[in-house]
């Protein structure tokens, strides 16, 4: 016979159920007929017998209904039942696991408004940044003529809008003290690209955007905020920026801040204005919105049809250039991208420990437990069912290790905000529903990750074996799969102390670089000032010496000079130039970063002259200093100073002699080595430009005397971004030191995590070893023996554990690379160091567990045998 | 006085059923024949008991059934027991003897 004994056996059919019941009750009538009842006696008692055949049917479909909602409901009673059964077991996984998923959750909330998120406007992929790139020239990327923009705007098929904008900033004075604003001069066109419209009154009319219409601004949401406590009625309003009386017609919504979050008003310039119409204008960052489904290589392929039939139009200011087309998105957070997946990784190589520490206190905990699984299969229950049971308890530890990990990365967007508020988009940053959701995906990976195996370890006991064991006879402590985890474990925390340990490094020999100069007693500060007001170059030059007088007056100043950047916060303005005496063509061409500074910047900054002098602020013909990078590389073994260099892309033409060699400072950043530098004696204060004062004491105790000093002295200007020197560095290493601290974070925590599986492992096997080693001890072994041979069995898996993670280490590190300063993602010291750590923390860790069993009491073991 | 299911202890049916079957293919009406004859009438399952318990230990994959000819040549559905239903029967058998000892030992000390 071909007996049915199949897997899953099919589920009987109505008939068939009907016709096996009906042969019991044929079978019944007849045995009654045998014994003397009359045939429709017989059939009735047997029916009667029988007690309902459809209620067994009902009974026997049951048999075959899967009843998930209500085994699941079961599950989940049970295991909210075994949470608050063994309390202290459920509290370290939830904990565990409420550190692992709030940190994870953190960063991917970090990733996703930074990274992964649309720009929050409608269509946010549609904008793109537009940029004007010079084929020959050393700087490529030049802002955009207004004119051009114009004809790119008209010509091309791919945009629906483009638009420009540049910012500046300003004096408002229509209130009783001048105040610093943001100004951001927009092109045609700017609301319809970002898709935003003025949250209160409206945008600009084509009247005035045209040239000699009415003046008119729209402000932010921030400034009505600060300057007219949200009144609707500032509608209508005038404001007087730098003299000029504005027209108030719209209040942006709080969630728009381009160009930056800083721009207090925008205003229109008039496409048709006369200042606009010179093609080497160079004015605008432009951006653009694709229309719906033109791809970038199919925009960036139009434009470079639109341009060379510019080129061919205007040879003169357009044949040698091309359109740059990047996402807007890219283009805004590009420097954040690799420190937050760095982040990503490591929280997730957190998590994956934290599993695998759960991973062993299950096993652990499986083992006690196997006596009450075996007597649950020997009742009937199911593989599965139990396999699924144990699963829900795992689940329910780690749904509440997620939530309460959310309430840890709620706190931490303001955690990114105070560590990095230089991050793109950090404003973004905030706990919402995919948050959430992905905490819970989180759960539900942790929960496969940490409950299967022992889940299905702890249920493949031969049954009828376990039944019998009892838990003291055991003695099966060798359980490789444990000490495994824990090998996993030390091998991740030391790849993250590794990575924590050289990021740690290099920002403290970030600390140590030596400058070049002395920020120490140094104030920065800006005055406002507008582009229109920098054409008149003479008027500037007064203005500029007014100011810098203006501040050496204050008591407690030193010494003040002007700079077109901050020196030593990342700036570049490379320029190419070339020798009015000749330079034969066989040399390399002259590039150096540009600096425009007053004569006194060298005095102010205690950067020393090695030779010559320094240049001259007078007017007459331009002088300059370099640096002695630039002139040991392209003066090498000859002196630099008498010669005179031209810049080839410069305002102010005309050779310039240089006048002498300074020493190397750091100008474009701490972190980087002195370029070759070119410095302008050209006092000329533009937008943007700051002045630098040194101060006998604290920088910041003039800072009052010169904010008064300077409302005399200049009552239509506004004084802002008053703070020290070293303010600028901190700042500037925002980034920096939010990874460092982020990552050693992390890996202190993967450390202890790691310390606890390996505490808790060890434990556990002295406990199941109590037996042994009580025999051992009774017959006459020595307790340090004992006491060595645990800590030995602990240190051997660490040590394991290291050369491991030494291996993953080397990978990891690799990813560091970029953002390292000072010392290599190879360094050995910070790796034999890092071991080091590790074992000695490992060592700590199994002296407990290797000292109790040493503490055991053999006649306490031999007494419950 | 026959006893009945409900008074059997949990688990005792399946156990019951299992040995039966281990005897030799059969159906259910010839189950609950043995064991009322083998009990000496002591124990009687109840129909609405025993299709459910067929129908349980067979989806659980202890019994194995095919559709055969009675010894009176009716159409009737045979069990019988697989070799995953062998070891069960083979653990319950002797768990249930050692629980059996185990009362009996306190009942005669009780004496």
């Amino acid at each position: 016979m071909a007996w049915r004994k199949s897997f899953f056996p099919k589920r009987a059919s109505n008939e068939q159920m009907d016709s096996e019941l009906r042969f019991h009750i044929e079978e019944v009538t007849e045995e009654n007929i045998a014994s003397g009842m009359t045939p429709e006696e017989a059939r009735r008692r047997a029916i009667l017998e029988f007690g309902g055949p459809e209620q067994i049917k009902e009974d026997l479909r049951d048999v075959y209904r899967v009843r998930i909602v209500e085994s699941t409901i079961a599950n989940l009673k049970s295991a909210f039942r075994f949470v608050r059964k063994s309390p202290s077991f459920s509290v370290t996984v939830i904990l565990t696991l409420a550190l692992a998923i709030g940190a994870n959750s953190a960063v991917f909330s970090a990733i996703d408004a930074v990274l992964l998120k649309p720009l929050p406007f409608p269509e946010g992929d549609q904008l793109m940044r537009i940029e004007q790139r010079h084929l020959k020239g050393s700087n490529p990327t030049t802002a955009v003529a207004p004119v051009r923009l114009e004809d790119w705007n008209r010509m091309n098929s791919t945009f629906q809008a483009m638009t420009g904008y540049y910012s500046e900033n300003g004096s408002e004075s229509s209130g009783a003290l001048p105040e610093k604003v943001t100004r951001a001069w927009v092109g045609p066109r700017f609301f319809q690209v970002w898709g935003v419209a003025p949250a209160t009154g409206r945008g600009f009319s084509p009247e005035e955007e045209t040239f000699g219409g009415p003046a008119v601004v729209v402000i932010s949401d921030r400034f009505w905020r600060r300057r007219f406590n949200a009144d609707p009625d500032a509608i209508g309003k005038a404001l007087r920026v730098d003299g000029h009386l504005f027209a108030i017609v719209g209040v942006m919504p709080v969630s728009f801040f381009f160009t930056d979050r800083d721009v207090d008003l925008w205003a229109p310039v008039p496409a048709n204005s006369p200042e606009a119409q010179g093609r080497d204008a160079t004015w605008y960052q432009a951006i653009g919105r694709l229309k719906p489904s033109v791809t970038i290589e199919q925009a960036r392929a139009n434009l470079a049809t639109v341009q060379a039939q510019l080129g061919e139009q205007f040879p003169k200011t357009d044949k040698e250039l091309t359109v740059g087309i990047e996402p807007l998105k890219e283009t805004t957070i590009a420097s954040a991208r690799r420190s937050l997946w760095m982040l990503f990784g490591s929280v997730s190589l957190l998590l994956l420990i934290a599993c695998t520490n759960i991973v062993a206190l299950l096993l652990a905990r499986a083992t006690q437990r196997q006596h009450e699984i075996s007597v649950r299969l020997s009742l009937g229950a199911t593989r599965g069912a139990i396999v699924a049971q144990l699963l829900t308890e795992t689940f329910v530890l780690a749904l509440l290790g997620a939530m309460l990990g959310l309430l840890a990365a709620n706190g931490a967007s303001g955690v990114f905000r105070s560590l990095a508020s230089s991050l793109p988009r950090v404003e973004e940053i905030r706990l919402d529903a995919r948050i959430v959701l992905y905490s819970m995906a989180c759960s539900v990976v942790v929960t496969l990750l940490c409950g299967l195996i022992p889940a299905l370890r702890g249920t493949r006991r031969n049954l009828s074996g376990a039944l019998g064991q009892v838990s003291r006879t055991q003695v099966s402590a060798r359980n490789p799969l444990q000490w495994l985890l824990v090998g996993v474990q030390v091998a991740l925390a030391l790849t993250l102390l590794a990575g924590a340990g050289l990021l740690v490094r290099s920002f403290r020999e970030l600390g140590r670089v030596a400058p070049g100069f002395d920020a120490s007693h140094i104030l920065t500060l800006q005055v406002s000032m507008s582009w229109a007001e920098s054409a008149d170059f003479k008027n500037v030059r007064q203005r500029t010496d007014r100011i810098l007088d203006a501040l050496r007056a204050v008591p407690g100043v030193e010494g003040a000079a002007l700079s077109v950047g901050v020196p030593g916060v990342p700036f570049k303005y490379e320029t190419e130039f070339k020798l009015a005496e000749g330079r034969a063509e066989t040399e390399p061409k002259i590039v150096a970063e540009n600096r425009l500074i007053s004569a006194s910047y060298f005095a102010t900054l205690g950067i020393p002259m090695l030779a010559g002098e320094t240049c001259r602020d007078n007017e007459g013909p331009l002088t300059v200093v370099v640096n002695r990078t630039f002139a040991d590389t392209y003066f090498a073994g000859s002196s630099a100073i008498g010669h005179h260099l031209v810049a080839s892309n410069f305002g102010f033409s005309g050779p310039a002699e240089i006048r002498g060699i300074a020493g190397d400072a750091r100008e474009t950043g701490l972190d980087r080595l002195p370029a070759p530098t070119v410095y302008f004696c050209a006092p000329n204060a533009e937008p943007g430009s700051y002045f630098l004062v040194k101060t006998r004491n604290a920088p910041m105790s003039v800072a009052e005397s010169l904010r008064g000093k300077m409302h005399e002295a200049e009552p239509m200007r506004s004084v802002f971004d008053i703070s020290p020197l070293e303010q600028h560095y901190s700042d500037a290493l925002a980034e920096n030191r939010l990874r460092t601290i982020l990552l050693s974070f992390f890996a202190v925590t993967a450390v202890s995590l790691a310390c606890v599986g390996l505490y808790g492992t060890l434990s556990y096997a002295v406990n199941v070893r109590r037996r042994e080693v009580g025999l051992r001890l009774a017959l006459g072994a020595l307790r340090a023996q004992i006491v060595k041979q645990f800590l030995l069995q602990g240190l051997a898996i660490s040590l394991l554990g290291c050369a491991a993670g030494w291996l993953l280490a080397a990978a990891f590190t690799r990813v560091l690379a970029g953002m390292l300063y000072g010392v290599s993602p190879t360094d050995v010291v910070t790796l034999i160091s890092v071991i080091l750590l590790v074992m000695i923390v490992a060592a700590i860790a199994s002296l407990f567990p290797a000292m109790r069993a040493a503490r055991v009491d053999p006649m306490q073991v031999l007494r419950d045998e | 006085m026959p006893i009945e299911k409900s008074d059997l202890l949990q688990g005792t049916l399946d156990m019951l059923i299992l040995k039966i079957v281990a005897l030799g293919p059969v159906h259910g009406y010839g189950i609950s024949l043995r064991i009322r004859q083998i009990s000496k009438e002591v124990l009687q399952v109840q129909q609405g008991s025993l299709y459910p318990a067929l129908h349980r230990l067979e989806k659980r994959g202890w019994l194995a059934s095919e559709w055969g000819e009675s010894e009176k040549g009716r159409q009737a559905k045979f069990y019988k027991l697989s070799a995953k239903g062998r070891k069960q029967l083979a653990s319950e058998e002797s768990n249930w003897k050692r629980l059996a000892g185990a009362v009996v030992n306190i009942l005669q000390t009780a004496e």
